[in-house]
């Protein structure tokens, strides 16, 4: 059913993941294989289904318990992230941090971060000083700084004040002839702007739908 | 090859950050590093002097309990230092080129270069301020560290492994390295062990390393119990323990 003229973003052969829980294990995954191709794809799928564990599959942080997945894509870590930042250490040396893991320009992806994020005097203050909405513009900041082929998203897009979402917002569509989203969202609204196709998850199965509406519809199905 | 020149890049990165954060940015901070063991071999040579012998065995005391205290602490520190790699830096794994062996590797690099420079310091100063004797078979001395250090790793990384599964290992651990101290040579020679004792303690593999290092540091130290192979044996043990385990139980990493 994958359009076979594009490229390829990513495959999944045969790809299994459980959770071990108290009360037994949680299948997330059964086998599943599926070849994504490079467009804006939603994924879909009840509360718990896996659709998180899907992208961190996606963008691997996770390791399948059998089976491989195989990225033909640079696929950035679900954008708005910031575990990561250390508390004791500041903005710019947070940032340095990823650009050298990342191999970046240290210097440039320094730039970009402070101009994109406007934290002014902040930037160099411990993580620690930071208020969530000046953490949530750093992250998002850093997240755009970098040329993603693909970009993750897991639920949150908007951050900040209303004038730093129009200029997420804006930095987002810029990106978009070049980059591609993969984003779960309970918000169809959302979904239908950035996406194209859809991806359900149900069942430890995975099924891709070209068009997305087809995805909607499958997934208000399993709702009812 | 690009996969090794990530790695290599990654625990690069690390290794930077960990030095940033590894006193809580303390005021302090490197200061003590040199600071503890320096207290530490202070300590138990005004100790030793009050008591007016010990297993010194005549020689410059303070001189002897820093080749036992130095030797000591870079295992011990570096063992628990690398346990808790994977733990502390759990938010990272988010960054897919991040493996949790680069973690423990960064610290294992951190804190090995960190005690060489003690070890280093400490050392010149006795010799030259001090008046100590200068050491005899550097090699050596580099090699007994050199196996303290490895199995170091082995063991922090076995630990860290274990604590996916049960992460009151390390409670378990402190206990242990707790009378470790004692029962290490840390302030005596293995020679003057009484023979019952000594067939016991030459079983813990950390007197082979700090007594190896003290054999490279003095001339004609007596070094009949020591065993240096016995000690890679841990090395290997421990290494392919952690290393192997690490594998298998991947899948927890996050």
């Amino acid at each position: 059913m994958a359009d076979t003229f594009s490229e390829r973003m990513i495959d999944l052969n045969n790809v299994s993941k459980t959770y071990q829980l108290r009360t037994g294990r949680k299948v997330i995954l059964n086998g599943a294989t599926i070849s994504l191709p490079w467009r804006n794809t939603a994924v879909l799928g009840r509360n718990g289904a896996g659709k998180s564990t899907l992208l961190r599959l996606i963008a691997g942080i996770e390791e399948p318990n059998s089976g491989t997945t195989t990225r033909h894509k640079t696929i950035s870590w679900p954008i708005g992230f910031r575990g990561s930042f250390h508390r004791e250490l500041s903005g710019i040396e947070n940032v340095r941090f990823v650009a050298r893991i990342y191999g970046q320009n240290t210097e440039e992806l320094i730039d970009k971060v402070e101009s994109f994020a406007e934290l002014g005097q902040f930037f160099y203050e411990p993580f620690k000083t930071y208020s969530s909405g000046m953490g949530a513009r750093l992250a998002f900041g850093l997240s755009m700084a970098i040329s993603f082929e693909v970009f993750l998203i897991d639920e949150v897009m908007a951050v900040g004040d209303e004038k730093f979402q129009r200029k997420s917002k804006s930095a987002f569509q810029e990106r978009l002839p070049t980059s591609k989203v993969i984003m779960v969202s309970h918000s169809m609204p959302t979904l239908r702007e950035y996406c194209q196709s859809g991806l359900v998850v149900h069942d430890g199965q995975l099924t891709y739908y070209e068009d997305l509406e087809e995805a909607i519809a499958r997934y208000r199905k399993l709702n009812a | 090859m690009l996969r090794l020149a990530t790695h290599l890049r990654v625990i690069f990165a690390l290794v930077l950050r960990e030095a940033r954060v590894r006193h809580g940015r303390a005021r302090i901070g490197y200061t003590w590093a040199i600071i503890e063991p320096v207290l530490m071999i202070s300590i138990l040579t005004f100790l030793f002097k009050q008591v007016g012998t010990g297993g010194a065995n005549g020689r410059d005391f303070a001189l002897f309990f820093a080749t036992g205290v130095l030797s000591f602490q870079l295992y011990r520190n570096t063992s628990s230092y690398v346990s808790m790699s994977f733990d502390q830096n759990r938010p990272l794994f988010n960054y897919p080129m991040v493996k949790p062996l680069d973690t423990a590797l960064a610290r294992f690099v951190l804190d090995g270069s960190t005690h060489a420079a003690v070890i280093t310091l400490v050392l010149c100063f006795q010799v030259f301020a001090l008046g100590a004797p200068s050491p005899n078979n550097i090699p050596l001395m580099f090699l007994a560290l050199l196996l303290l250090l490895l199995m170091a790793f082995g063991a922090g990384t076995s630990l860290a492994v274990v604590r996916r599964f049960m992460p009151s290992i390390s409670n378990v651990y402190m206990v242990i390295m707790g009378p470790a101290f004692f029962v290490s040579c840390v302030f005596f020679s293995i020679s003057t062990v009484p023979t019952l004792y000594r067939d016991i303690l030459v079983w813990n593999p950390l007197v082979h390393g700090v007594e190896g290092f003290r054999t490279g540091y003095y001339h004609g130290y007596q070094d009949a119990d020591v065993n240096l192979f016995y000690l890679f044996t841990w090395v290997v043990g421990l290494n392919f323990f952690g290393l192997v385990g690490e594998w298998l139980t991947r899948f927890r990493s996050v």
